[in-house]
């Protein structure tokens, strides 16, 4: 308990030292986790974004489907398989796509895209695409016209198409045969993806079912939302139990980039706080023979009248440890602060949204860092503490009483 | 009866060109209640003696006997407890904890013991009481004159109910105000509780109040004086 004292109120004794120490420690975990949590942030906002409006949390194919998306290879019974699906506990939606590729030509250019015959009720339970068409670019299929089409701000652009311009479709049917039809554009959408906006075009499925004569009760995909993205796997399972005759995907396996993007983001954040702490670390040592340096006598004292070099290692410890802790509670409060803000009101770095949203990144990024991340830093930080303390307190061990008493 | 035999003890430093002999065959021998000063110009091996009766340093040969004890014979860390439960020391330049209270400072050395928090605060409120400074307890070193830190010292040093005390050169920061007060204090405390003083100093004033002046010069006793009262 002395000891504990002792070392608390010796942080104290040099309050500027101390305070350079303390504000270094802090600042380098403000600066740590603030990047951490803004790069985490991105790649989250990433993840979440693919969800909401590429893939979704689980994909049913025909299990050849995905080989080449060859237009014969349907799920078949695919209202059956729906209705079990939605039945399915934790399921928020569910909806059917028609997948196939194609061209798309307005009187300008031509380009290859993916054409996504959707259904639109189900399709909004799943997909969140229809929020990304602002009130002046149209809207997601809200009126029943017939050969609608939704396509992106980005593939507008270089079609050079508009608000009810026609562009023209050109695809194989379901017999092989080379089929098209002109589509009025409805809709026009900007998500944070530029290469995946300009590859993709949405129209209704019963429209696209009807030109490439899809027999009815057959579609390519199911998609799946679930309440928690991280039970893919698991239900995902589940569904290749229930349904041998497809193949079951969670997102992970959809789009492997995002599960290897999620680890990357642990050994970025892992390495980030190595180099920090290290670094602190270094310092903290620095301080620390200072102090022993600076408390010879006192320490020589401590020992000549009875104090144990155990003692005497646990006082040095306690004393670093501390001075760790108060770095580290600082830094973490601050960091909290700034990235509880900055996760509210984002990070606006429209300035460089082309090049952002070309590689699939928002311009806005919002800062966001798991509750345990915290818990961990401390822990981190102890040690970092404990492993800083190790050297300045071995050579406060290696003073000799009657000559450390009689330093100046 | 003898609480401290000092026999044939050297100390020879073999770290310079020549080797200097701060000890040279010392024989002494202490009884318990003595109040006795190590006297002797800069140099003469006054503080080496002292470390050696303290533990503080190893002797080259012979050896120190404290109650049966051979100093000499203790591990690093048998020595630390020996000293802790046997030997109370003062030094010159106060060495108190800065960052404790007086009360706190002297609760420091029982704390190391174990004593239990009641009788720890008794003693230690007894004992800054007996050193005149009941009214200081709580005051750090710096609240404090050079005087009474020296005082919180010999209260500190008194803590653990030791056979003896060291002190070396206790007076050499003080002015003669503080050096009478401290003085009567000691001989207040080796009259009434027999504790037993060993001082190193070179300070008219602790010779004159000794009962026993031992001079050495050149590392050896060259007169040792039993005061008549």
């Amino acid at each position: 308990m002395v000891l504990t004292k002792i070392a608390w109120r010796s942080i104290w004794r040099s309050k500027l030292r101390s305070a350079v120490v303390i504000f270094a420690i802090a600042s380098g975990l403000l600066g740590g986790l603030f990047s951490s949590a803004w790069m985490n942030g991105m790649a989250m906002q990433r993840v979440k974004n693919t969800f909401t409006y590429e893939i979704g949390h689980i994909q049913l194919h025909h299990p050849e489907f995905s080989e080449n998306m060859d237009i014969k290879k349907t799920l078949l019974n695919i209202q059956e398989k729906i209705s079990g699906i939605e039945k399915s506990e934790g399921v928020l939606g569910v909806t059917e796509r028609i997948r196939i590729t194609g061209m798309a030509a307005t009187a300008n250019k031509n380009l290859g895209v993916n054409v996504v015959g959707v259904a639109p009720e189900t399709e909004k339970k799943v997909f969140e695409l229809y929020q990304k068409i602002d009130s002046a670019s149209g809207n997601f299929f809200e009126n029943d016209r017939k050969n609608a089409i939704v396509i992106s701000r980005a593939l507008a652009t270089e079609l050079n198409a508009k608000l009810k311009s026609k562009i023209v479709l050109t695809f194989q049917d379901f017999n092989g045969e080379i089929t098209g039809a002109a589509f009025k554009v409805v809709g026009i959408f900007k998500t944070d993806n530029n290469p995946w906006d300009k590859m993709h075009v949405f129209v209704k499925n019963k429209d696209l079912r009807r030109i490439i004569e899809l027999p009815e009760n057959q579609s390519h995909e199911i998609v799946v939302l679930l309440d928690d993205y991280e039970r893919a796997l698991l239900k995902a399972q589940e569904f290749q139990v229930k349904y041998p005759d497809t193949k079951v995907e969670d997102w992970a396996e959809i789009s492997p980039y995002l599960s290897l993007m999620s680890g990357y983001m642990d050994t970025m954040m892992g390495l980030f706080m190595a180099i920090i702490l290290g670094a602190l670390g270094f310092g903290i040592v620095n301080t620390m023979l200072m102090v022993v340096l600076e408390r010879t006598r006192e320490l020589g004292m401590l020992m000549a009248i009875g104090m144990t070099k155990r003692r005497v290692f646990v006082m040095i410890m306690l004393e670093t440890i501390f001075l760790a802790l108060i770095g580290a509670v600082l830094g973490e409060i601050l960091s909290m602060l700034f990235i509880n803000h900055f996760g509210k009101v984002g990070i606006d770095l429209s300035s460089m949204a082309e090049g952002m949203e070309s590689v699939g990144y928002s311009a806005i990024t919002y800062p966001m860092l798991e509750g345990y991340r915290y818990v961990q830093i401390t822990v981190l930080v102890i040690i970092t503490g404990i492993l800083a303390s190790v050297y300045p307190a071995l050579k406060a061990l290696k003073l000799h009483p009657a000559e450390a008493i009689r330093s100046i | 009866m003898s609480i401290i035999q000092i026999n044939n003890l050297t100390k020879t430093y073999q770290d310079t060109e020549v080797p200097v002999h701060a000890v040279n065959g010392v024989d002494l021998s202490f009884e318990e209640g003595e109040f006795a000063a190590i006297v002797g110009p800069s140099g003469c091996g006054k503080t080496t003696l002292m470390n050696m009766i303290g533990g503080l340093e190893q002797p080259t040969s012979g050896n120190v006997v404290v109650d049966d004890s051979v100093m000499s014979e203790l591990s690093s860390n048998e020595l630390i407890d020996f000293r802790l439960r046997n030997i109370g020391f003062v030094f010159q330049a106060y060495n108190l904890i800065p960052v404790l209270t007086a009360k706190e400072n002297v609760e420091f050395i029982m704390q190391l013991q174990n004593w239990n928090k009641r009788e720890m605060e008794e003693r230690t409120l007894a004992l800054l009481e007996s050193v005149g400074l009941g009214e200081k307890v709580n005051n750090k070193p710096n609240q404090l004159s050079g005087g009474q830190q020296q005082r919180v010292a010999v209260a500190r040093a008194l803590a653990s109910k030791p056979k003896f005390i060291l002190a070396d050169e206790p007076t050499a920061n003080l002015d003669s105000i503080a050096t009478n007060q401290l003085l009567e204090i000691m001989e207040k405390l080796n009259r009434e509780e027999n504790m037993t003083f060993i001082f190193a100093t070179h300070d008219q004033r602790v010779m004159d109040k000794a009962k026993r002046v031992i001079t050495l010069d050149d590392g050896k006793v060259i007169s040792d004086v039993l005061k008549t009262p």
